[in-house]
């Protein structure tokens, strides 16, 4: 006969109980992939398009100016001097063979224009090595 | 003699362990790569050019829907208000327009006018520092 008061001690095992937290994780799970968007990477035609009035300046250098027009075709072109340009690539290409390039270069863009083109004709000016490029709104 | 094994009956408990780890792995993945929405860039179809200088965090950010609408901050805006609006920015900084950074944000499919009309407003209040916002093409 067992006489002593002390209960035989049966091990107890805490069981934690994963279900609640399994739906908080779930829940935030969720809310992150249905709020998640993934932006796309953007750049800037940078810092140094300055604003130029209309006119211009006087220099004795001759600047570069490239225009974005309605050409005779009736497209919108670019346009070097005289001459009609219609791919960006082209444009860049007659922009590199200018000797100087520290007077930088004019983006003359008319109201009807589409940005697209204007993006373009900023864009060939700094790949081809114009440092500075003014935007000037006709 | 009992010569039959007794078969304990088990419960088909499902091991949850890799699935919590799954689980946490994508909730921590989500949770870094998820920034908080920057509501003064609204969504629309940028130029797609290489661009020449990263993004810099700069004081104002235009945006030009395709239908040539100032949007700034998510509020649609006038070219008078948007000079109100700079106009608050250049005091901010002391009056020095040099100190002003802008970027625009158009949509390529739009035209030109609304731009040039922002970029006039802009000159006229003497702010030489303007950028536009392009895309870099996925290769």
């Amino acid at each position: 006969m067992k006489l002593s008061s002390q209960k035989r001690s049966r091990e107890k095992t805490v069981e934690l109980s994963m279900t609640s937290m399994i739906d908080v994780v779930f829940l935030l799970l969720i809310f992150f992939i249905a709020t998640a968007t993934f932006v796309r990477p953007e750049r800037n035609l940078d810092s140094a398009i300055k604003v130029k009035s209309k006119g211009g300046q006087s220099s004795p250098m001759e600047p570069v100016i490239v225009e974005v027009t309605q050409g005779a075709g009736g497209d919108f072109v670019f346009k070097l001097g005289s001459a009609e340009i219609d791919s960006q690539e082209t444009l860049t290409r007659q922009l590199s063979q200018f000797p100087d390039k520290s007077e930088g270069a004019f983006v003359k863009v008319s109201d009807d224009a589409p940005f697209r083109m204007s993006a373009a004709a900023i864009q060939a000016c700094k790949s081809a090595g114009f440092a500075a490029v003014s935007y000037v709104p006709e | 003699m009992r010569l039959t094994k007794h078969k304990r009956k088990t419960l088909g408990g499902m091991n949850m362990t890799p699935m919590i780890d799954i689980v946490f792995l994508l909730l921590i993945f989500f949770i870094t790569v998820t920034q908080i929405t920057k509501i003064n860039k609204e969504r629309m179809e940028l130029a797609k050019q290489k661009g020449s200088i990263d993004q810099k965090p700069t004081n104002l950010t235009i945006n030009i829907t395709q239908d040539g609408a100032v949007v700034i901050s998510g509020r649609e805006m006038t070219v008078p208000e948007l000079i109100v609006q700079v106009g608050k920015e250049l005091q901010r900084v002391g009056d020095d327009p040099s100190l002003i950074t802008v970027s625009i944000r158009a949509d390529q499919r739009g035209d030109s006018s609304s731009v040039n009309e922002v970029v006039s407003a802009l000159e006229n209040l003497n702010i030489k520092k303007v950028m536009i916002a392009v895309e870099v093409p996925q290769e």
